[in-house]
């Protein structure tokens, strides 16, 4: 077992950081941006498009689809640089971790010609309308329909706390073709088809981060289609899990925690109470770290993940929490606007249990498949 | 990073598991508070087990491992002091080893041939004859004993006291790490085989979803051990040791709730290992002094 990184990992650290260091705008830190907002959105389109002239932006793709087949710790070394720095990429992470590679593994070479090239470059953003109203964790029960007429689907529905929305070029969809988990389809929809509108919800989150999206008569082609009809279900669980340790929160969360530390230090108040909070916290950052790199390490020799992820995922919901914790109780003027990049991290930890699946529905995976335990009746 | 084990490790591992083998089961007459493991020990002495952190091929992180098996066993060895924190202490001291911590009872003590003295930020050394220890009775699921007063204490250079310390929490957090993975293991057992309300008792989501944050935390002890072990980091020994009796205070509470009356009773092994954990809760100053080791050497506070 071997806790060090070799010398080309850190050397694609430093060029990583390197780049950050060049092209981010000196400000960064105190723009008070939402991660979904107009302007991180315009922004991540100038900074992705650079990262995919240096080779930064998917360098774990294929050599066909822009990359160099970099290996799952090159990825995941790039996406903890991001996601410290406060993710300049925007919604575009998602592309790079799951997006794209999913529509290389299910989509048609004329959706592939249209939809990768894009995202290689960096210059387009996807929405994923997962959720909906009436099914949030129990997501296979979402009623948005797509129903054929000819050689087209009609698309009538809503979605719900959609991130990215306002100003996505392309939706990831999932619609009902038929009832049950097998009548879920996946549609690559364009956000600018006739039919579709977008409600920004006011949120806690920050500007710009969760939206309702509306579909009202929303014709699309057949060949909209991501894989075969009633085949979503099954794409989508495959494409989540690799989602489930596809934000390296804990980086952050790490540098926030030392963040608060410093200035409780610089003003004389890093006394008991704090230190032995803290002192949790990073103890909670590091475990989330280990095992997520553990998961790194499967993906690196081929091993499948399984229920490990899930746990990876709590882990790392636990380390945003105690971070957040401790600095709502020792450097709450933080929240109050005294510190912007810690107010910025609270307002992304406190969703680090919600987005992308409440993590109760992960407690229930590691109880079921990792603990073994007796499935609850349903 | 590479979290595959070499061959030389894999083989080593094996051949720890296969003695582990032999004691998974508590002895069904056993109805005692502490089950020692003599058999156990002298067959890991005979096999030189005690040395492999010293082996090159084998090194810190496999003894770890070899640590964390043994720790879910019933049967309380000693094992996590001798393979990890002997090879830091000078000189070719005799095993089995034990510590005093502040004058208080020890695991270990009665029949250690090398205890370490620890009072306060002090460290020493001392090899008691056997009439200067004696046992004491416990709930504590180690064999407890005391030091008498009197013993020659040779006192440790602050450098090798500070190596000592970091290498006690190393061991600390390995045995912690197979203790909760033990314990949950066994409380898994009865949630799957216990029905109340015409249903296992596992199928109900309250108790689930806290087995499932069990699982997560003895998870992460595993981590934090094996990656201190890995690095002799005074920071990561310090973080793993903290994880440790931080998850310990957690799991302990719910798995004895999981499994209520049952797991109160001397036939039941739970408290073989929980009790081992409730006894590892308190060393080096418990979770307030593996935060302040952490002030100091993640966070760069001052030394106090």
């Amino acid at each position: 077992m071997d806790f060090s990184w070799d010398a080309e990992q850190q050397a694609f650290r430093s060029t990583v950081r390197n780049f950050l260091a060049t092209h981010l705008p000196p400000d960064w830190e105190s723009q008070a941006h939402g991660p979904g907002s107009a302007s991180q959105s315009a922004f991540s389109k100038k900074f992705c498009a650079k990262l995919a002239a240096e080779g930064l932006l998917v360098p774990h793709w294929p050599k066909r689809w822009g990359g160099r087949d970099a290996d799952p710790w090159t990825a995941f070394i790039l996406a903890e640089e991001m996601w410290e720095a406060g993710e300049p990429r925007g919604g575009q992470y998602m592309n790079v971790n799951w997006i794209g590679p999913t529509l290389m593994r299910c989509a048609s070479p004329e959706q592939q010609e249209r939809y990768i090239p894009p995202m290689m470059r960096g210059e387009t953003i996807w929405c994923q309308g997962f959720s909906e109203p009436e099914a949030g964790s129990d997501l296979a029960s979402l009623r948005t329909r797509a129903d054929k007429h000819g050689d087209a689907y009609r698309i009538n529905g809503q979605k719900i706390w959609t991130s990215y929305a306002g100003d996505a070029d392309t939706c990831f969809l999932l619609a009902r073709t038929s009832p049950g988990r097998d009548g879920i389809s996946i549609f690559l929809l364009p956000m600018n088809t006739r039919g579709i509108t977008v409600r920004q919800i006011p949120s806690v989150i920050g500007e710009g981060d969760i939206h309702e999206v509306f579909f009202d008569e929303v014709e699309v082609p057949a060949s909209a289609m991501l894989g075969a009809e009633g085949k979503g279900w099954e794409i989508v669980r495959t494409a989540l899990s690799l989602e489930r340790v596809g934000i390296p929160r804990f980086a952050l969360a790490t540098r926030m925690l030392h963040r608060a530390v410093d200035k409780l230090k610089q003003s004389g108040r890093f006394g008991h109470g704090a230190v032995e909070q803290a002192a949790k916290a990073r103890a909670a950052c590091e475990a989330a770290r280990f095992y997520s790199y553990s998961i790194v390490d499967q993906r690196r020799h081929g091993v499948a993940t399984g229920a490990e992820a899930s746990v990876a995922r709590f882990a790392t919901v636990m380390a945003e929490r105690s971070v957040g914790e401790f600095v709502v109780e020792h450097v709450p003027e933080a929240i109050s606007g005294a510190d912007t990049l810690l107010l910025a991290h609270h307002q992304r930890a406190i969703v680090a249990g919600i987005a992308s699946g409440a993590a109760e529905i992960q407690l229930n995976l590691i109880a079921t498949d990792f603990l073994k335990l007796p499935r609850e009746p349903r | 990073m590479d979290f595959r084990l070499t061959s030389d490790q894999e083989s080593l591992l094996d051949a720890v598991n296969k003695i582990a083998l032999e004691f998974a089961a508590k002895p069904t007459e056993f109805h005692g508070f502490a089950l020692v493991g003599n058999q156990l020990e002298q067959e890991l002495q005979d096999g030189e087990f005690f040395d492999i952190a010293q082996v090159p091929e084998f090194g810190p992180v496999a003894a770890a491992l070899a640590v964390e098996r043994l720790a879910r066993l019933p049967y309380a060895v000693e094992a996590a002091l001798s393979m990890l924190v002997r090879p830091h202490v000078e000189g070719e001291l005799p095993r089995p080893f034990a510590i005093v911590e502040n004058g208080r009872p020890g695991r270990f003590v009665a029949t250690a041939k090398t205890i370490l003295v620890i009072d306060g930020d002090n460290v020493g050394v001392a090899h008691p004859a056997p009439d200067q220890v004696e046992s004491v009775e416990s709930l504590f699921a180690y064999p407890m004993g005391k030091l008498r007063a009197g013993v020659k204490t040779t006192p440790l250079p602050s450098g090798d006291a500070a190596q000592v310390r970091k290498w006690i929490r190393i061991a600390l957090a390995a045995e912690a790490s197979g203790l909760l993975q033990a314990a949950i293991d066994s409380t898994v057992d009865h949630l799957t085989q216990r029905k109340q309300f015409g249903r296992p008792l596992g199928a109900f989501q309250a108790l689930r979803h806290r087995m499932a944050e069990c699982a997560v935390l003895a998870g992460g002890v595993r981590w934090l051990a094996l990656k201190a072990a890995s690095t002799g980091d005074e920071g990561d020994a310090a973080l793993a040791a903290l994880h440790a009796q931080e998850s310990a205070t957690r799991v302990i509470y719910d798995v004895h709730q999981m499994l209520a009356a049952m797991g109160m009773t001397l036939e039941h092994s739970l408290h073989l290992w929980t009790y081992r954990l409730k006894a590892l809760q308190s060393e080096l100053g418990g979770r307030g002094g593996q935060a302040t080791a952490i002030a100091q050497h993640v966070f760069g506070a001052a030394p106090k």
